[in-house]
């Protein structure tokens, strides 16, 4: 104990007397924490958001205006008897020009000056959540696009399953830039550190000629990366809260017609934390890099 | 305590600091090691502080063979050792308290017996009101106390002293060699390196005089 009260003080001292290049490299650490953050602030965000649109993922049966109770009965059993199907709801013609008014305040007025009611009634199926992007989900498709009574079939599962795709890809080059940006602030902190070093060279000396153990001359210099690390991590933690606050306000309204404004959130403390132990991994990565000169 | 045995330092190109030195300082003794600048002095000090290794031939201190020592016993065997140089290598940021304390620190000794045997070697080397201040503030006689005192503060069985008045006048000299007496008094051993053939004479103790690295005389 009495060992690491001294690794901090002479960490913070040497940090301190640094201070400018210090700074370089908690900036430049929190710029690669920053990086990786966002990413994984934006991709997971766009994933719960994904995740929604993927379990209410729909397929809209259209109806025709004629339709016959039999023919919509019949196309209610194929419905009932699909194992893909998990609820379903008619949607009447009125319903949907309601929904048109809803969704769409500002045509409203459009709407209502049409002497026919234009919307068709439909069936929404709720589909079953899971891989339902196959053969059987084009099976159904087909049998119900041929149901005497059906206008049209429409279903959203694999547009989905592609931007889903792409968010992982998206994540995945995000986590390979992160990496870069990372390993680029880890040698910061080892160059930072071993300018501490070289400063600090007389009283390594000495130490080494009384026999101080190796960890306990190499110990300040790896607090000071942990230090930097942590610092560097605990800023960009910062600065992707307060951009997500900004953004928040400034766009929550805009987004909130497409999505549900109550899944963006911005990460849970758990990550949070690991993006700070990361750093501090990286600075300590640094610190030791640094340190090993020492022998 | 200290014994060569056909002992050669032999750096690139061939160029020998060293050459087949035979030394043996018993345990206890006062010896100086002399002779002109480039003799070897520094380097056999250098040996047996660990710093090097001998090229041939045993070196043994206290019974331990240096070449044998893995880096963990050389750091055990260090502490044993207390070092005076001539540059007095204080670190100019630190307190005099401080930079003595720094070696019972480094060795895990408890805060309160830091501060005790600090203030204990500084009270001998008659500097205690200068405990606050810093190395540069000192006069280069002062400064050279506060390295004995940082040598003594972990009661060493062996000092090595490395031209330790070099830097400083005649009396001033004197003083620091009382000062070395006073310790070997206590039961330490001492080597001296200097080439300061008035100083060995005024002390009157053993002398192994070093010449293009061989022993010329002992």
């Amino acid at each position: 104990m009495r060992a690491i009260t001294y690794f901090v003080r002479e960490a913070f001292i040497s940090l301190w007397r640094g201070r400018r290049s210090t700074t370089l490299s908690i900036v430049t650490i929190a710029a690669a924490v920053l990086v990786l953050g966002g990413f994984l602030l934006i991709t997971s965000n766009l994933q719960r958001v994904i995740a929604r649109w993927s379990e209410s993922a729909e397929l809209s049966v259209y109806l025709r205006d004629g339709i016959s109770p039999e023919e919509q009965a019949a196309v209610d059993r194929l419905l009932a008897d699909s194992a893909l199907v998990t609820a379903r709801e008619y949607v009447s013609k009125d319903d949907a020009v309601g929904r048109f008014r809803e969704d769409f305040p500002d045509l409203a007025a459009a709407a209502a000056v049409l002497s026919d009611n234009p919307f068709p009634a439909s069936i929404e199926v709720r589909l079953k959540a899971g891989d339902t992007s196959g053969e059987a989900l084009e099976q159904l498709a087909r049998r119900l696009a041929r149901a005497p009574g059906v206008s049209d079939v429409r279903y959203d599962r694999q547009w989905i399953e592609r931007a889903a795709g792409a968010i992982a890809l998206v994540q995945w080059a995000g986590f390979v830039l992160a990496a870069i940006l990372i390993v680029a602030a880890g040698l910061t902190v080892a160059n930072v550190v071993r300018l501490a070093l070289y400063a600090r060279q007389d009283e390594i000396e000495i130490q080494q000629l009384v026999g101080a153990p190796l960890a306990y001359i190499r110990g300040p210099f790896v607090m000071e990366g942990i230090l930097q690390g942590g610092a560097g991590a605990i800023l960009a933690a910062l600065l992707l809260h307060a951009g997500y606050v900004v953004a928040h306000a400034r766009f929550a309204r805009i987004a909130s017609s497409a999505i549900d404004a109550s899944l963006v959130q911005f990460l849970p403390a758990s990550h949070v934390a690991l993006l700070i132990l990361g750093g501090m991994v990286v600075g300590c990565a640094g610190g030791l890099v640094a340190a090993r000169s020492v022998r | 305590m200290i014994e060569a045995e056909g002992v050669s330092k032999r750096y690139e190109r061939g160029v020998y600091a060293l050459r087949d030195l035979a030394i043996r300082i018993g345990k206890g003794e006062f010896a100086f090691l002399t002779g002109p600048s480039g003799a070897g002095k520094s380097t056999f000090l250098r040996l047996l502080l660990r710093q090097e290794l001998p090229s041939e031939g045993r070196l043994t201190v206290a019974g331990r063979h240096l070449d044998r020592l893995t880096p963990a016993q050389v750091q055990t065997y260090r502490r044993g050792v207390g070092f005076v140089f001539q540059d007095f290598k204080l670190i100019p940021r630190k307190t005099v308290f401080e930079n003595i304390t720094l070696v019972p620190r480094v060795l895990g000794v408890s805060p309160v017996q830091q501060q005790r045997r600090t203030f204990q070697v500084l009270k001998w080397v008659g500097l205690q009101h200068r405990m606050n201040s810093y190395p540069l503030e000192l006069s280069g006689g002062e400064q050279q106390r506060i390295a004995i005192a940082r040598a003594l503060v972990n009661e060493p069985m062996l000092i090595l002293a490395d031209e330790p008045t070099g830097n400083l006048d005649p009396d001033l000299s004197l003083e620091i060699m009382n000062l070395f007496r006073e310790i070997n008094a206590g039961g330490t051993t001492v080597l001296v390196a200097t080439h300061d053939r008035e100083l060995i004479r005024r002390v009157g103790r053993r002398a192994i005089t070093l010449d293009h690295g061989r022993v010329v005389e002992v």
